[in-house]
């Protein structure tokens, strides 16, 4: 999928991705039953659930934090994200 | 109309406490009937005519959502929702993190009440001549993505998509906005639209309501900037038509665009978008 872009602006260089709160999480494991992507893979040890593969996220989905009962995942900020797209964007059509 | 208050008991956590104390307070306030989740669950018929007499209110603790997901599997038809740990986000209230509500938890459960009787009284007035005079003829000729035995349909013209699966139309400054067939059959049976508030100003890829289905809640991102000027409420009253006819009569809201010619250029043209049902098709 490393070769996948959003908008035209390569998927690797968009931080799109949930952060797991590992004080918060109780690995009830809604989220990664609720993802279609594999962005979540579950583990042994622990942290029986981690980010595995952030670029599989979808640039701007928030879908699994509303299955979420601790709140324990969050996602950067739409607006700061949304301005760097449009800054490559910008700078690969300069080029 | 009278109601019914159906809430999370919410014993484990403080956002329950705080549902629980909303629903006393609410149905206190509106003279409705508290349906127990525990009993319901236990023993349905206890509340069939509660239930089919008056319009349901689902108070969810968080997002876990117990409540409505009883409701779901019951197959009830719900009014109106409110989620407790959304209106503490916004709230900026300091939730006490102990399961006897304190002072702060009760000023956040009388702040989602008092959110829920002002959605009821202006519910209760005549709707604002909201849908726009431009006319939206339905689409003709689509693109058709097969995946196994699945048929996506994707309209030829008129039509732009983002990556979330939502579609714009504009005509001039004004725009429809809807979600595409394969999200549609994504999602399955959609049972519930909570839609923006008429008069939202919305960023592109911000956030336009959601909608639920039995499998998940679909948080609808603005495929383009502007203010909500009108609120499909036939589709508010009866989600299925999203199923149904998701690019026709199953529109969601039309929009006041304000940044148009550029928000267009992060959108898909359909050939794209089929092209990204395709992939995403093959990836699910
Ligand atoms: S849904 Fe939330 S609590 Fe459950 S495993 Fe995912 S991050 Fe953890
Ligand atoms: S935000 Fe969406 S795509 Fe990303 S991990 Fe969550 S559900 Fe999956």
């Amino acid at each position: 999928m490393s070769d996948t872009t959003f908008m035209g602006v390569p998927r690797d260089k968009i931080p799109w991705f949930p952060t797991i709160d590992y004080d918060k999480c109780n690995y009830c494991m809604e989220c990664d039953t609720f993802c279609p992507h594999r962005v979540f893979e579950r583990r042994e040890g622990d942290r029986k659930l981690v980010v595995a593969n952030p670029n599989h996220c979808v640039v701007f989905c928030r879908a699994c934090s509303k299955t979420c009962g601790p709140d324990a995942l969050s996602f950067p900020n739409k607006t700061e994200i949304l301005a760097l797209i449009k800054q490559i964007r910008a700078e690969e059509s300069a080029k | 109309m009278t109601h019914a208050i159906l809430s999370c008991n919410g014993l484990d956590k403080p956002e329950g406490s705080v549902a629980r104390e909303v629903a006393i307070r609410a149905a206190a306030a509106t003279g409705s009937e508290i349906i127990c989740p525990v009993l319901l669950h236990r023993a349905p018929a206890r509340y069939k005519k509660a239930l089919s007499e008056n319009a349901v209110i689902v108070v969810d603790g968080c997002s876990t959502r117990c409540a409505s997901k009883l409701a779901e599997s019951l197959d009830i038809k719900v009014d109106r929702k409110v989620l407790v740990s959304d209106v503490l986000k916004s709230s900026g209230i300091a939730l006490e993190p102990t399961l006897n509500l304190g002072p702060n938890g009760v000023g956040l459960a009388q702040a989602v009440v008092d959110g829920l009787l002002q959605s009821l009284n202006a519910s209760s007035e005549p709707a604002p001549s909201a849908v726009s005079s431009v006319v939206f003829a339905p689409p003709t000729e689509h693109l058709v993505v097969t995946h196994d035995k699945f048929e996506f349909r994707i309209p030829v013209a008129d039509y732009m998509f983002n990556e979330n699966d939502v579609w714009v139309r504009a005509v001039d400054d004004v725009a429809r906005v809807g979600i595409s067939d394969y999200m549609q059959q994504s999602l399955t049976d959609i049972n519930f639209f909570d839609a923006p508030k008429t008069d939202a100003v919305v960023d592109q890829f911000g956030e336009l309501g959601s909608l639920e289905s039995a499998k998940a809640v679909f948080e609808i991102i603005a495929p383009a900037s502007g203010t909500v000027v009108a609120v499909n409420a036939e589709v508010v009253a009866n989600p299925g038509l999203i199923n149904e006819d998701p690019y026709g009569k199953g529109w969601l809201v039309e929009m006041k665009l304000t940044n148009w010619p550029e928000d267009r250029e992060l959108l898909l043209k359909p050939e794209a978008y089929a092209k990204t049902v395709k992939h995403k098709a093959e990836e699910a």
